[in-house]
């Protein structure tokens, strides 16, 4: 770079590594990159905390095969949600917390119990109502982030997407198990379970 | 039968109404956000189900049920902390709105979440 022209105007000078443009820019039109940093990592610890959740929950779907495959899309995608956004919270000059029992009580959603009796209706009916948690908390990111951090609102409404999705994969079962009616979610589950069509991003290998 | 909901929204709040109080109509079993929203007042919200408290107000008087809220502590009420997204009127209220902050630092006061965390 020559010394005698600078590479470019803005808050961050050239060659200073303590800021990220990637940063700036987002207050530059208005946004708060730590306001915006702080709500995604509770975000994504109800991503994080829901993988788990739905662990427990589908084992107990136990004979219900149909039930445990969508349970288990919806599980394998809300990690890929946390896999997508958490690069972004170091992007924003923030970090995971180090402790994981931190990143639970952060979680802007509820813990996605098992219920004391663990019917197909009554875990359907939690499944449902902790996607549509997320489908709200993604919603208010895309509400926050759209005039002012492209990045941010395309991840979140990738993952806004699949939570929309998962809302009407469970509001059609829910509806067959327990009230006897066709409730079609319109469209078919994923060619292999986690596939995320939306939110995939940045495999860094099959495993991912 | 309804209740007279009084909301007084601070100028930080980021409505359309920071700065002025509104009053709103709060339906028997309706929750005083939703309430809000459908009026017109888009008071901040995450998770809708009484746990993150992003919803918070401050009730200045009146009585809130708060029976439906998945994370809600007694020493909550103690501080007159609501979380407004499952919050039923049980009389005519007057309520500071947009009390995220105030609630993040009760719960730390107590060791409970997710004030605990993000002090």
């Amino acid at each position: 770079m020559s010394d005698e022209k600078r590479h470019g105007s803005g808050s961050v000078q050239p060659g200073d590594t303590s800021k990220r443009v990637g940063a700036e820019v987002v207050r530059e039109r208005g946004g708060d990159p730590e306001e915006i940093r702080e709500k995604l990592i509770d975000a994504i610890g109800a991503e994080f905390t829901t993988y788990y959740y739905y662990t427990n929950l589908r084992c107990f779907l136990a004979g219900e095969e149909d039930l445990k495959e969508i349970t288990e899309d919806a599980r394998l995608e809300d990690r890929a949600h946390f896999e997508l956004v958490m690069p972004r919270v170091f992007e924003l000059g923030g970090q995971l917390p180090n402790d994981i029992r931190d990143f639970a009580d952060r979680a802007s959603c509820p813990d996605a119990h098992l219920p004391d009796d663990p019917t197909p209706t009554n875990i359907l009916e939690t499944l449902l109502e902790a996607e549509r948690c997320a489908i709200r908390t993604w919603a208010e990111v895309c509400d926050m982030t759209r005039d002012c951090d492209p990045r941010t609102y395309d991840m979140a409404q990738r993952i806004y997407n699949e939570e929309v999705d998962h809302e009407a994969w469970f509001i059609e079962l829910l509806s067959r198990e327990r009230d006897g009616e066709a409730n079609p979610a319109g469209h078919f589950v994923r060619g292999e379970p986690g596939e995320a069509p939306y939110s995939t991003n940045n495999r860094m290998n099959d495993s991912a | 039968m309804s209740h007279t909901v009084e909301l007084v929204v601070p100028e930080n709040c980021g409505t359309d109404v920071d700065g002025q109080s509104v009053e709103v109509d709060v339906q028997d079993g309706e929750y005083v956000l939703w309430a809000a929203r459908n009026a017109g007042v888009w008071l901040p919200a995450d998770c809708q189900q009484g746990w993150c408290c992003r919803c918070a107000g401050y009730l200045l008087s009146g009585s809130l049920d708060q029976s439906d809220s998945r994370r809600y502590y007694e020493t909550d009420r103690d501080a007159e902390l609501h979380l407004l997204c499952t919050a039923i009127p049980e009389a005519d209220c007057r309520i500071l709105a947009c009390q995220y902050e105030a609630m993040l630092d009760e719960r730390a006061s107590h060791d409970q979440p997710p004030g605990r965390s993000k002090r």
